[in-house]
């Protein structure tokens, strides 16, 4: 399957959270809790049963407010650090450009929590699992549209081929930026490209995104520079000690009776 | 009263016949303690390091009990060594510390000659204190892989206390530790078991002794220097 992406215009959302509700019913994901922190947000960060939620910030500017809302769900990189991270080999990337958890082999080491630019995905403590948006994978890769793209009623959600989407979110920034000229598009080269394209009013900053995520240095170091390195460094150990009794017994090193009481003044 | 305090501050009789007290009691303790938990913290650990010593994890009983085994003996690999600093008689822990932290150009010199005894040939180097120059870099590769895996395994075990930024490091500062300090336990068995020459060093850390041979012939300078003092002690007390 070709690389699918979703489209999030923000410029059409209007902040409805049926998107939120429709992952939980898909996903069979039980409500929880909540309670509004600002504006119109009822939550701050993912949780293993919330996959997606709203955000909205009130930005204000010559005495007039700028609401801003973003639906908030992973990304699916083209390059995931979450994927890099996984001591378990449970997280994998499809050929459609999605990045899944397969909880069978995740043990909740919680490395792609560290690790997501994004803080996406969340481990439940009790069963030792991680979980984030699996972008309705079972949905797409019946030729349904994901959940949330669905039943988004403004249409501010499209899914559809990656250059489909790339084109017509191009399309509809020109569109956009004549009211809002800071709008962008975020997620079209963002950690090697993302799935979830957004088109944003503002700059990622005032969402709260990272400007520029990337894959952690200290995972790079880890990963592609101390583990083979280390393997190196310990094989060479274990090298070095065969070769050093071999070489004790070719020179009798091992019957010399100086040796036995570590002799030889 | 007197007489007993003199006795109590006296240098314990280090040389007795043809053997050596190298190790007390406490440092033999610590050792083992280490040694013991180091591996089993090495072998629960595997199981994140790599999906394929992941089957093996059965031997623990699952990766989870794994973790919670790997934690347990954390505890005991910080908590018993550390204590040892401070209770019983820590004494010989702080003179070990001030050993293997004056790093002289002798020691350097045996650094330089290890190799060639390492493979069974005898390579040129000043007289040794109580410590060689390669012990201490082993000891130094412990203290500091013990501190470094230490706190970056707190950081690890109570990661929602500290920011992602300090997690994400804690992992290749964790591993780095390990790698180095794996190596250098397989390089230290291999001289305590495996070697010729070094191997009769191994009586110190069961029973605390070695024979005169070897301190005469490994540690010149520090057996000299017990004996010495053993001379000195001796005359005081006569």
């Amino acid at each position: 399957m070709a690389r699918k992406t979703v489209l999030i215009d923000t410029s059409l959302c209007t902040g409805c959270k049926a998107c939120s509700v429709a992952c939980k019913a898909w996903n069979e994901l039980p409500a929880e809790k909540t309670q509004l922190l600002t504006s119109y947000q009822t939550q701050s960060a993912f949780t293993t049963k919330t996959w997606t939620y709203m955000t909205f910030v009130e930005k204000y500017e010559d005495q007039k407010m700028n609401w801003l809302m973003r639906k908030a769900q992973c990304f699916h990189c083209a390059d995931p650090a979450c994927m890099k991270a996984c001591s378990s080999n449970a997280i994998t990337k499809t050929e459609s450009g999605y990045v899944v958890i397969d909880q069978e082999k995740c043990i909740g080491c919680g490395y792609c929590v560290e690790n997501c630019p994004f803080g996406v995905p969340k481990v439940d403590l009790i069963k030792k699992k991680s979980y984030k948006c699996t972008g309705c994978i079972d949905r797409v890769e019946n030729n349904l549209l994901p959940a949330c793209v669905h039943t988004c009623q403004p249409g501010a959600l499209s899914f559809g081929e990656r250059d489909a989407m790339l084109a017509q979110a191009k399309k509809r920034l020109v569109e956009v930026q004549k009211t809002h000229p800071k709008a962008q598009l975020y997620g079209e080269n963002e950690m090697g490209g993302m799935t979830y394209l957004y088109l944003l009013l503002d700059s990622p900053e005032i969402y709260d995104l990272p400007v520029k995520p990337t894959v952690p240095l200290s995972l790079t170091l880890w990963k592609d520079v101390i583990r083979p390195v280390g393997t190196v460094a310990v094989g060479g150990a274990a090298a070095a000690v065969v070769l050093g009794v071999f070489a004790n017994l070719f020179r009798g090193n091992y019957g010399n009776s100086d040796n036995k009481e570590g002799g030889r003044d | 009263m007197a007489l007993k305090m003199e006795t109590r501050n006296q240098m314990p009789k280090r040389i007795i016949e043809d053997k050596v007290l190298r190790f007390s009691a406490g440092e033999r303790l610590s050792h083992w303690v280490h040694a013991i938990s180091f591996f089993v913290l090495l072998f629960t650990g595997l199981g994140v390091l790599s999906t394929s010593f992941q089957p093996a994890m059965a031997i623990f009983g699952g990766i989870q009990v794994a973790q919670l085994i790997h934690r347990i003996a954390a505890v005991f690999f910080v908590v018993v060594v550390g204590l040892m600093f401070f209770v019983g008689n820590p004494r010989y822990h702080w003179r070990w510390l001030k050993f293997v932290f004056s790093f002289k150009k002798s020691d350097w010199q045996h650094v330089c000659a290890f190799p060639k005894e390492f493979f069974g040939g005898h390579g040129n180097y000043p007289e040794q204190e109580k410590y060689n120059g390669g012990e201490k870099i082993n000891s130094l590769i412990t203290i500091f892989g013990t501190v470094f895996i230490t706190l970056s395994g707190v950081v690890m075990w109570f990661s929602s206390s500290f920011p992602p930024a300090l997690v994400r490091w804690a992992y290749p500062v964790h591993d780095l530790s390990m790698f180095i300090m794996t190596a250098a336990a397989i390089g230290h068995i291999y001289l305590g078991l495996l070697h010729p020459d070094s191997r009769a060093a191994m009586s110190g850390m069961i029973n605390g002794y070695v024979s005169t041979k070897f301190a005469r012939a490994h540690h010149r300078e520090w057996y000299e220097r017990l004996k010495k003092e053993q001379s000195m002690n001796e005359q005081k007390n006569v």
